[in-house]
């Protein structure tokens, strides 16, 4: 039986006192699973994924990893220190890196061995060719290629994907799904993919919870 | 751990509130010594000299206003709206003025249109006129000053009002037009109390100018409150009556600040959103093509080209004292020494205050980062008092008695003036670059594992690293220019260019001047290259 790796219990979240985005919202998240988050603009889909990766703090409520707490009302770990990987929806590749040492970036080691480690990631992307492009001469798809390749490179048990493929084109969306799919499985990586399209969720996710008026309804797929 | 961290927190954000604390204290003593006691030399002020600097200065203001509303309004209307020729050259060169301190010019004009000045002696020879012939009226009185800063200081309201007239959509002036306006009644009904605020955000900055300006009005012996608190520093040696008298300076600019963030604030009621539609431009030929370029010439030939020419003309016919001499040299490095040391603590303020901004959602660092912004507007003689009180507070209580340790007539009181002063050119320049740069990258950053010192050092400073260097050169060409507090402030024997410019001039040796008052025009010009490149990238819709 696969463990458990997150658990998210009666969370809630507000930006100012009198707004609140979320409340008492609980879900998990096993080992090499891949969860898929819908619900429409708005709702809280992105706050989520800032709580879990430590961006936001949590009004109450309690987040998991392992076992042990990350963020509660008490005790927060800092972004930092949780080891979580996070693709957003944004172009957010470094602009004065080169695509390669994007993925280096967050890598430890000797030089030698990030080039090698950086390389074979960009290689399972298939994004090698441009490896010493800048990000402003690559493409969308290219970018998240590479975007997708830093996340992951450094090894982390969980990657957040806030609507990664949203601002691509269908077929290039189609492939680049497909291969992140492939590789979260072969790296036994667990994610949760933030989006609001019922296809592209069932397609990619192993399970699936909608957010709608602040609730929690697991989707059958 | 969690306590140590929360502390760690504590004392990174506690460093601005440090520099709060000494940007406020020369201003805490001067408005104190308003609550202490009102010595002889005040009462000697009172009866005698203060109703006359109150008098002076206020005809400054109104002189100084209304001829940079005609200048400044005037060649942003014409700019904007006519197609003359050289159009797109003056639009940038009339601000040319900017790099000249009123001081300079101020020294240029008695140069030029003193009895003997190269004006009339020009005069004289082309109309074979006899030698004690004047044709120029003497300059060295309150018209000399209102019409040197004028023309010095009126692109500040050229500057504003442009902007305000390139965001006005053509819609708005079609509209009028429909409603049977003539085009002077479009001009002064529509058109101009629509850019009001921005005229009048761009006319406070004027006046807060003129207040504070010390050499100009030194120079053509005008009485205003800023020579007050010179004489009575300098003359009486009555630091006391000084404060007192600085206090109502402090006050008079403080009216024109407000008054100008408040205008400022008010500014965008005059852009139209979406709906905006480029300002048609008239094309002009002949009689009125030839007196719009006059009009729009004039101010930049008066500010700019004029004492150019007669500064070139000093330094290089009359090389008394040239560029090369030991005595500029030394002056050069020293404010170049004093701009590095500024700027650099200045820029690299900025970037800690507001990468401290970016990563904490309080108001207080926020508020910290606005109102050490507002250095700028502070009369350099009213600082300078101000941290004279200060430093001698700490010398007898602390430093001298603790530590044998001296700060006034240190080159620190110096600094610290400059950077109260500059402060706000580096945090605009700062900020404004990290605007450009996506939250997103930080968020990803940190889940990479990078520490903020990390997210700093490795990706803030390189892509920030246009911005940095904007910053230091702005400051750097900023300082340049700053003659009171430098006077009041300097260690003994320690000059500067507008030290030295200063000092010849008051000794009437303006060949001497020449030479250091090119340096620091030339110096001055920086900032006007990226004030231009603003001007070209503001149009709506400008590539």
């Amino acid at each position: 039986m696969k463990r458990e790796i997150l658990s998210v219990n009666s969370l809630s979240f507000e930006y100012t006192k009198d707004k609140e985005i979320f409340s008492n919202i609980s879900f998990s998240l096993n080992e090499g699973e891949i969860l898929g988050i819908l619900g429409p603009s708005g709702i809280g889909k992105s706050s989520l994924l800032r709580l879990i990766v430590g961006l936001e703090r949590p009004k109450t409520g309690k987040i998991f990893y392992f076992g042990s707490v990350l963020s509660s009302t008490n005790i927060f770990v800092p972004p930092n220190k949780r080891g979580i990987g996070l693709v957003v929806q944004e172009k957010v590749l470094f602009p004065h890196l080169t695509a390669l040492e994007n993925v280096k970036f967050g890598l430890k080691g000797s030089n030698k061995d990030k080039n090698a480690k950086a390389l074979s990631y960009l290689k399972l992307l298939k994004a090698e060719q441009f490896a010493s492009s800048y990000p402003n001469s690559l493409s969308g798809g290219q970018q998240q290629r590479v975007a997708i390749a830093r996340a992951i490179a450094p090894g982390p048990d969980l990657v957040l994907l806030d609507e990664p493929f949203s601002s691509l084109d269908k077929d290039l969306r189609e492939e680049l799904r497909k291969e992140s799919k492939e590789l979260f499985k072969k790296t036994n990586t667990s994610s949760i993919l933030v989006t609001h399209e019922l296809d592209e969720a069932k397609e990619m996710c192993d399970k699936i919870i909608e957010l709608n008026e602040g609730k929690v309804n697991y989707l059958t797929i | 751990m969690v306590i140590k961290s929360y502390l760690l927190d504590f004392f990174w954000k506690s460093i601005p509130l440090i520099f709060l604390f000494l940007f406020l204290m020369p201003l805490i003593f001067i408005l104190l010594s308003l609550f202490g006691e009102f010595g002889d030399n005040w009462n000697h002020l009172i009866n005698y000299v203060l109703p006359n600097y109150i008098l002076n200065s206020i005809y400054l203001i109104i002189g100084v206003s209304l001829l940079s509303l005609v200048l400044g309004v005037g060649t942003a209307w014409c700019i904007t709206n006519y197609d003359f020729s050289f159009k797109s050259w003056l639009e940038w060169a009339v601000i040319l003025p900017l790099a000249v301190p009123p001081y300079i010019l101020a020294y240029t004009f008695t140069g030029l249109f003193d009895s003997y000045g190269s004006a009339n002696e020009l005069i004289r020879t082309i109309f074979n006129l006899e030698n004690n012939y004047i044709f120029f009226p003497n300059v060295r009185n309150i018209y000399g000053a209102i019409i040197v800063f004028s023309f010095t200081l009126y692109p500040y309201v050229y500057l504003t009002t442009r902007m305000a007239l390139l965001n006005q959509s053509r819609n708005l002036i079609e509209a009028g037009k429909l409603l049977g306006l003539s085009n002077r009644s479009l001009f002064f009904k529509l058109a101009i109390p629509l850019v009001r605020p921005a005229i009048i955000a761009g006319l406070a900055l004027v006046i807060m100018e003129t207040l504070s300006d010390f050499g100009a009005v030194e120079h053509f012996a005008v009485q205003t409150l800023a020579t007050g608190i010179f004489r009575t520093w300098f003359g009486m040696y009555d630091l006391n009556t000084a404060m007192q008298l600085s206090s109502m300076l402090l006050i008079f600019v403080t009216f024109f600040l407000f008054l100008e963030r408040y205008e400022r604030n008010k500014m965008s009621y005059s852009y139209s959103g979406s709906t905006f539609k480029k300002t048609n431009q008239i094309k002009l030929r002949g009689i009125k093509n030839f007196f719009i370029f006059l009009f729009c010439f004039l101010p930049l030939f008066v500010g700019f080209i004029l004492p150019i020419i007669e500064l070139t003309n000093w330094a290089i016919f009359y090389p008394s004292e040239n560029f090369f001499s030991k005595n500029i040299l030394i002056s050069f490095f020293n404010t170049i020494f004093l701009g590095i040391i500024a700027s650099i603590f200045c820029t690299f303020f900025a970037l800690y205050i507001n990468f401290l901004k970016r990563f904490d959602r309080g108001y207080l660092l926020k508020f910290t980062s606005q109102f050490l912004s507002l250095g700028y507007a502070l009369p350099g003689l009213v600082l300078a008092v101000g941290i004279i009180e200060f430093f001698s507070f700490l010398d007898k209580n602390f430093l001298n008695y603790f530590l044998n340790v001296i700060l006034i007539g240190s080159i620190l009181g110096l600094i610290l003036a400059y950077i109260i002063k500059s402060f706000a050119l580096a945090n605009n320049t700062i900020e404004s670059g990290y605007i450009r740069l996506s939250n997103s990258l930080d968020d990803v950053s940190v889940t990479l594992r990078k520490s903020k010192l990390e997210i700093f050092f490795k990706i803030h400073i390189p892509l920030m690293k246009t911005s940095i260097l904007t910053s230091l050169i702005l400051v750097v060409s900023e300082i340049i220019k700053e003659l009171p507090a430098t006077l009041i402030l300097r260690p003994f024997n320690f000059d500067t260019l507008a030290v030295t410019t200063y000092i010849y001039a008051a000794e009437e040796k303006m060949y001497e001047a020449a030479s250091p008052a090119m340096l620091i025009v030339l110096i001055g010009l920086v900032p006007i290259f990226f004030l231009s490149r603003i001007i070209r990238d503001s149009r709506p819709g400008a590539k």
